[in-house]
């Protein structure tokens, strides 16, 4: 069984980082893939954002699948599917086996944090993403990992093609053209916060040292809702009368159910991995279908309950007693992507997967860290200097998971404005030191430009009376894609530069009287 | 480039440095023995005329050698789909890879370096399918593969360039006719912004002096201008098909500042009055003389 089980998971975690890959463009309109099926999947992202935004327009036939399926068969998706857990597995396998660590058994931990998320999300939080396993394992692969790979077999390749070594530079450019056709990205991602969200990463696969598989016995609240989902699961353990109690199964078991305690076996903290039956020397371990089974109760402890509870309840008001919730104090810098809603809203939804910045075509969308306060961090806020929105792209919107990004055609978003434009007459070259430049203006994208010229005479230090194009922006047109500001010729701080004024999904963030 | 190619090119260079400025006619004359200095066809499809236009020329024969390889630089700037008029036109590229394949070039590579996302644009602008179709390398812009370039014009000094659009064996420049911001057309000269690197948007500080030292610099073995659909209004980019006129022509000529001098004529603006061919023709990149020209115009 081992053996179909590892086969399982690595078929899934390949489908998932397959996935992972296909979610970047490659100049069609759509990516031809349903790069987010594992977060359509995902029960915690789905009751979260069902509770926090009370409506159901998002997709959840796959949860539901998914909830379906754990309440015939318990925790399969753990053991079987979820490609956390197999990177788990994967970092478990570094740890030494040393039978004298005792386990932490903290399998409650992951109760209380499931306690506290749903209660946030019954008074409108989302804070899910930040812990759920899948939406961590996107987030952090998009931000940290695939770009340090990226960087780091780009600069092997461009060493062995600076070398210009004969047959070696061939060979090496021959596989770096192979890598670059299906495996590299079309350019090196960077992101802010990078390191940071890295090292998180990081130190959750280093819990495997400590002990393996400890995210997902101890910490993960998507395992806790399938845990309480599982208690009436059909698929039971049971333990024969060849049992000598010698404890095999406990060492291989991967989740923290006590198969050695026979009767008492926990089966919310089983992950159906059904190692201790493969384990067993008396072979007196079998898993069956039955609709009753012995089963320890699970016993939280009223008061932590509660204090978890409460715990969630005052995180709503703590995290929104911020002044950048009212417009006018709102970073002027949190520009949304397109189809964006309107601000509490969107963080009713965002579950900070970071696909929409892992798909954005000029990696121009970032993780926020405080911009819009703790309660959206890492969710996507587009930095103009870094790249620009495309205008005919709409790719955020259709990786999505939750329709924080609304899905927009065309026309749609040819007319979502997310922000406007603004010139720095301080640094702006025709104003300010009457040189000729007209970058805004050239890629500006809107069919009647949003930059407009007026011609003025300028006479320069010493030099004769010349005629000079100026630009304006016109505020009615512009829509605020920043692109006139990534292509800026005036580096560090541009001439000309996008705020979220004037955006289409705000009501109160506006400049204009119609 | 065979002997008596060599001789008569020669002939004319060292006619154009020794001669005093009277005597053009006779360097006039000298070029037209080899057909005429630009070929005007107008007509559909879009292959059709460009295949005319360059037989009118003389056939790519005249410009491409058994084994070359070759650039055809089309414009793909923008992530504008063919019906807008921002890139060149799909049919008019791979026409061109089509008669340099004929013509016994070994390989053809299509590039740009595009200002919207390169994955778009290649894709939207129709190009990377036409040409792929047609035969040639479509590539991705490699940044490794821009060098500083000694140019020593008149502005540019140095500059990286992409030198896959260097140091090549031949180069045709594929542009197509749209409005400017501040160069007023874009053109020929003006599509060789796309292979230059760096911070390029700095160029348009001295827009006309730039053009012409990179148009110098490359020396393109023939420009072929799509005017089979141009751009009025809003260009480079564009937008709106209402900016968009039909002109089903293409014009061909081996004189850079000719087939530019004419494409100023198609939105009615004296060759003169656009910058980059008056400052090209005094720094006699070429001639914007239309009047002293053996066009050869075909309606198809």
């Amino acid at each position: 069984m081992t053996r179909i089980r590892r086969f399982t998971q690595a078929a899934f975690l390949l489908i998932f980082l397959w996935l992972f890959l296909q979610t970047e463009s490659k100049g069609a309109n759509e990516l031809g893939y349903p790069v987010k099926v594992f977060l359509d999947a995902d029960p915690l992202i789905f009751i979260t954002t069902a509770l926090s935004t009370r409506q159901l327009d998002f997709p959840l036939l796959l949860a539901l699948i998914v909830i379906l399926a754990t309440v015939l068969l318990g925790r399969v998706f753990c053991g079987w599917v979820c490609p956390l857990g197999t990177l788990h597995n994967l970092a478990g396998t570094l740890k030494k086996r040393r039978p004298s660590a005792k386990p932490l058994n903290a399998y409650r931990w992951k109760y209380y944090i499931l306690i506290f998320l749903l209660v946030s999300s019954v008074f409108t939080l989302q804070p899910a993403g930040v812990m759920d396993p899948i939406a961590l394992l996107i987030r952090s692969l998009s931000l940290a990992v695939y770009p340090m790979v990226q960087y780091a077999t780009v600069s092997v390749f461009n060493t062995l093609y600076t070398w210009q070594l004969p047959l070696v530079t061939d060979g090496s450019e021959w596989v770096y053209g192979i890598l670059k056709k299906g495996f590299l990205s079309f350019q090196q991602p960077f992101f802010n916060q990078a390191a940071f969200t890295g090292l998180v990463f990081l130190g959750i696969l280093a819990l495997n040292l400590r002990e393996r598989r400890f995210w997902c016995k101890y910490l993960c609240p998507l395992g806790a809702l399938l845990g309480l989902l599982s208690r009436y699961a059909l698929l039971n353990r049971s333990v024969s009368e060849g049992c000598d109690g010698c404890g095999v199964c406990v060492e291989t078991c991967q989740g923290s159910a006590g198969p050695d305690r026979k009767d008492q076996w926990i089966k919310a903290e089983c992950l159906a991995c059904l190692n201790c039956d493969d384990a067993c020397p008396k072979n007196a371990v079998r898993f069956g279908f039955s609709a009753k089974a012995p089963d320890a109760s699970l016993d939280l402890g009223r008061r932590r309950v509660i204090g978890s509870a409460m715990a969630g309840l005052i995180a709503v008001p703590a995290l929104r007693i911020t002044p950048l919730r009212k417009a006018g104090a709102a970073d002027p810098q949190l520009i949304r992507p397109p189809g964006s809603r309107e601000e509490r809203e969107f963080l009713r939804r965002c579950v900070k997967c970071g696909e929409c910045m892992k798909v954005c075509i000029t990696n121009g969308l970032q993780p926020a860290l405080l911009e819009a306060d703790l309660e959206g961090i890492w969710s996507p806020v587009l930095v103009p200097r870094i790249g620009y929105c495309e205008y005919r792209c709409t790719l955020c919107g259709q990786v999505c998971p939750t329709g924080a990004i609304q899905k927009l055609s065309l026309e749609e978003k040819a007319k979502v404005k997310i922000g406007l434009a603004m010139i720095d007459k301080g640094r702006c070259l025709p104003f300010a030191h009457g040189m000729s430049c007209i970058v805004c203006e050239e890629v500006c994208p809107t069919p009647k430009k949003a930059i407009w010229f007026e011609e003025v005479r300028v006479r320069d230090r010493g030099g004769p009376e010349r005629i000079l194009k100026q630009p304006h922006v016109d505020l009615e047109l512009c829509i605020g894609c920043g692109i006139c500001e990534t292509k800026c010729p005036v580096l560090g701080r541009p001439a000309i530069t996008v705020t979220s004024i004037g955006e289409s999904r705000s009501r109160d963030n506006q400049l204009l009287l119609s | 480039m065979n002997r008596r190619d060599f001789m008569k090119s020669a002939l004319i260079t060292g006619a154009a440095i020794g001669m005093p400025a009277g005597l053009d006619p006779i360097l006039t004359a000298l070029q037209a023995a080899q057909g005429p200095d630009l070929a005007v066809v107008r007509g559909t499809p879009p292959a059709r005329i460009t295949r005319a236009a360059v037989d009118a020329l003389g056939g790519m024969r005249r410009f491409v050698s058994r084994g070359d390889v070759v650039v055809v630089k089309p414009n793909i700037g923008w992530d504008r789909t063919p019906e807008y008029a921002a890139n060149t036109n799909p049919e008019v590229v791979a026409a061109v890879v089509r008669l340099c394949l004929e013509a016994g070039a070994k390989r053809v590579k299509v590039f740009d370096h595009p200002v919207s996302d390169a994955r778009r644009t290649y894709r939207q602008s129709g190009i990377a399918d036409a040409a792929g179709a047609a035969g040639a390398v479509v590539s991705f812009v490699d940044d490794r593969k821009f060098k500083d370039m000694r140019i020593n014009g008149l502005t540019l000094k140095t500059w990286p360039l992409y030198t896959e659009a260097i140091e090549t064996d031949k180069v045709i420049n594929v542009p197509i006719a749209k409005t400017h911001g501040i160069a007023r057309l874009t053109l020929g000269m003006k599509n060789w912004m796309g292979v230059m690197g760096g911070w390029r948007g700095r160029i348009h500080q001295r827009i006309d002096e730039s053009l012409v030292d990179l148009a110098m610099f490359i020396k393109p073995a023939l420009t072929i201008l799509d005017a089979v659909r141009i751009l009025t209004a809003s260009g480079p980019q564009g937008g709106d098909l209402a900016d968009v006129k039909l002109l089903n022509t293409v014009v061909a000529g081996t004189d850079a500042v000719a087939v530019d001098a004419f494409g100023a004529t198609l939105f009615g603006i004296k060759p003169a009055d656009l910058g980059c061919v008056r400052v090209g023709h005094q720094a006699r990149l070429g001639s914007m003389d239309l009047a002293g020209m053996n066009i050869r115009r075909i309606a198809l």
